[in-house]
């Protein structure tokens, strides 16, 4: 590039300077932290912390949260990808920006919302009761929740894609007698396939890391209705600081591994759209 | 006839994309949809398809009437303006594709798509997928794809409008050889009258979701019905002055006077001109060498009209006085069109 048009080489070194600080003191630094913390006292502190059974009940809810978040929203955001993309119908801008709203609403506020919804002051309330089932402060409203905040990610990475794609190769399968099915397994799926992963990924991310609207309708019960992210910040309020940072570094690796598995996918979904 | 379609009304809210819609297609013929865009070509074409629903009228195939009859059911192969093939399979997964959603025997299959791979001249592409193609290449595979089921009825949009001029004027003839020797009876779309007229057995004229006209691409050109089609086919140049043409019994109460290139002829003054009594004098405006033949803008008395000469002839410059003999004129009366001739030359002459 031109000077010019760049600034010249003092501004360019200034720039990268000022990112490489900016990376360092704000993720950098605190990943070193949290590691540094959760080994201060050795490795068997560590080991001892990460598993012990709160931390083990509470990976596992954040698992199953995460699951069936990744699971809903993959339907979820399929379907409304297609509905959106493929037909047309009155109220179609009305629902492509309400299914951004939980990114643009506050988790608590999301939690807010379901905790008045479904907690014992709604006028659903004796409906639950009668069927004997318990949302808030349970299971079932941590997995609402993260549902809730992880909503848009699948949809949202699959419209744009099949916007451009167009609906002419649905057609012209359609035209040959393919039915539904066949014409999303053979014609659809592969050109979303890689916008597809990145969303799972992004949601996935998204749901084990969720706080907010969890915390408000989990209750922290612990060991019933604790996820991770809720059992860090406990063990840190009884100033367990090393556990606090020990289970803190499972997520951080979670987050690790999801990063390297999304660049490859965005690696490999670029070089897919190149040749074909 | 093998396609019919009766009354056929179409509207797209306060649009009318088809408008009584009537015409008939013989079984193995080959018929161009002709017209500007927005008149309504692809409607037709995709409500025979069954991708559009007619809002009243019948559609009939082969004698039975197809408007209930889901898209594909009707036995009907398509190729889409842009080809639309799948851009995930390879070549030979494409062309496959019909046959293996109908479950055809896997060694039909292999044979079938051999075949119609040696038909287009796409042996050695069968692993590549669309994009490594060329435009032409991508139009074979398409006509390919949609005859592999052997379907009774092929539809075509546009299938030359996605290739540079150099290859489509290949393809046409090729398309055309291909569609006559398989005698499928074949209907595509398109807004070049030049295609039309190079490649169809018949043409449907249409315009504002109208039909103008219906006929062999001849009888089209030498004859228009109406004002449209007169304006449509041909390079003809509207007379703003027409008293100035000698020799021509012009009726009163006339819209418009069009003269085609091919009812003119110029000549040097120095040049034997048979009917020196009728012609006008006028000054060359233009004219441009176009290989076959040069293209002139001639001036007579305020109408600037278009004229060919042939390359051979002595040039003429800009500038020059010519004499300029006109055989004959399109005029167009109440959206009405015919001919009206030059009292001294019966005989149309066509020139070049």
């Amino acid at each position: 590039m031109h000077e010019e048009t760049t600034g010249g080489k003092v501004v360019k070194v200034l720039l990268i300077a000022l990112t490489f600080v900016f990376v360092f003191l704000f993720l950098v630094l605190p990943l070193v932290t949290v590691f540094k913390e959760a080994f201060s006292q050795g490795w068997a502190a560590y080991q001892r912390a990460v598993t012990d059974s709160y931390t083990l009940k509470a990976a596992g809810l954040t698992l199953e949260a995460t699951v069936f978040a990744v699971l809903i929203n993959t339907l979820f955001g399929l379907a409304a990808a297609w509905s959106i993309t493929k037909f047309e119908f009155r109220g179609k801008k009305l629902l492509t920006t309400l299914i951004d709203l939980p990114v643009t609403v506050s988790p608590v506020i999301a939690g807010l919302i379901f905790l008045l919804t479904f907690g014992s002051q709604s006028i659903l309330a004796p409906l639950l009761r009668d069927l004997n089932l318990k949302i808030v402060f349970a299971v079932p409203g941590i997995v609402l929740a993260t549902v809730f905040v992880t909503f848009p990610f699948i949809s949202r990475e699959l419209i744009p894609v099949m916007e451009a794609q167009g609906t002419d190769e649905e057609e012209a399968a359609a035209l040959m007698g393919a039915k539904g099915f066949l014409i999303f397994r053979k014609i659809t799926f592969p050109q979303i396939k890689w916008a597809f992963l990145y969303g799972i990924v992004l949601c996935t991310a998204r749901a084990m890391g969720e706080f907010g609207a969890v915390s408000v309708l989990s209750g922290h019960l612990r060991g019933k209705t604790n996820t991770l992210p809720l059992h860090v910040e406990i063990l840190f309020n009884e100033f367990q600081y090393v556990p606090a940072f020990a289970v803190a570094s499972i997520l951080v690796i979670l987050a690790i591994i999801i990063l390297i598995i999304k660049s490859a996918i965005e690696q490999k979904g670029a070089k897919s759209s190149d040749v074909r | 006839m093998y396609v019919e379609l009766k009354d056929i009304n179409k509207n797209y809210g306060n649009f009318e994309a088809s408008k009584d819609i009537n015409f008939g297609i013989e079984k193995g013929k080959l018929v161009a949809l002709l017209g500007p865009s927005g008149s309504g070509k692809t409607t037709i074409l995709r409500m025979i398809a069954g991708l559009e629903t007619p809002d009243s009228g019948e559609i009939l195939i082969d004698g039975e009437v197809v408007n209930d009859i889901p898209a594909s059911k009707r036995g009907i192969g398509f190729v889409f303006q842009n080809y639309a093939l799948f851009r995930y399979m390879t070549v030979w997964d494409n062309i496959a594709f019909g046959l293996k959603v109908q479950k055809a025997d896997k060694e039909y299959i292999k044979q079938r798509v051999d075949e119609l791979l040696t038909l287009t001249n796409l042996k050695g592409f069968e692993d590549r997928y669309p994009t490594q193609l060329s435009g032409g290449q991508r139009q074979r595979v398409a006509f390919a794809r949609a005859l592999a089921p052997n379907p009774h009825l092929l539809l075509l949009d546009e299938p030359f409008a996605a290739i540079d001029a150099k290859v489509r004027q290949e393809l046409r003839s090729w398309l055309k050889e291909m569609i006559e020797q398989l005698g499928v009876t074949s209907i595509f779309v398109t807004h070049d009258q030049d295609e039309a007229i190079e490649v169809s057995d018949q043409i449907i004229l249409t315009n504002k979701g109208r039909i103008e006209q219906i006929g062999t691409p001849l009888e089209i050109y030498q004859n228009p019905e109406t004002a449209f089609t007169a304006g449509f086919f041909g390079k003809g140049s509207k007379l703003d002055y027409p008293q100035t043409f000698r020799r021509f019994d012009i009726p009163e109460g006339v819209d418009d006077l069009l003269v085609r290139p091919e009812f003119v002829e110029v000549t040097k003054k120095d040049e034997f001109q048979k009917y020196s009594n009728s012609v006008s004098e006028g000054t060359i405006v233009e004219a441009e060498f176009r290989g076959d033949w040069i293209e002139l803008k001639v001036d007579v008395d305020g109408n600037v009209i278009n004229a060919r000469r042939a390359p051979e002839a002595e040039p003429v410059e800009v500038g020059e006085r010519v004499n300029v003999l006109v055989y004959k004129l399109l005029v167009t009366e109440n959206d009405k069109a015919r001919i009206l001739y030059n009292e001294s030359v019966r005989e149309p002459v066509v020139v070049i």
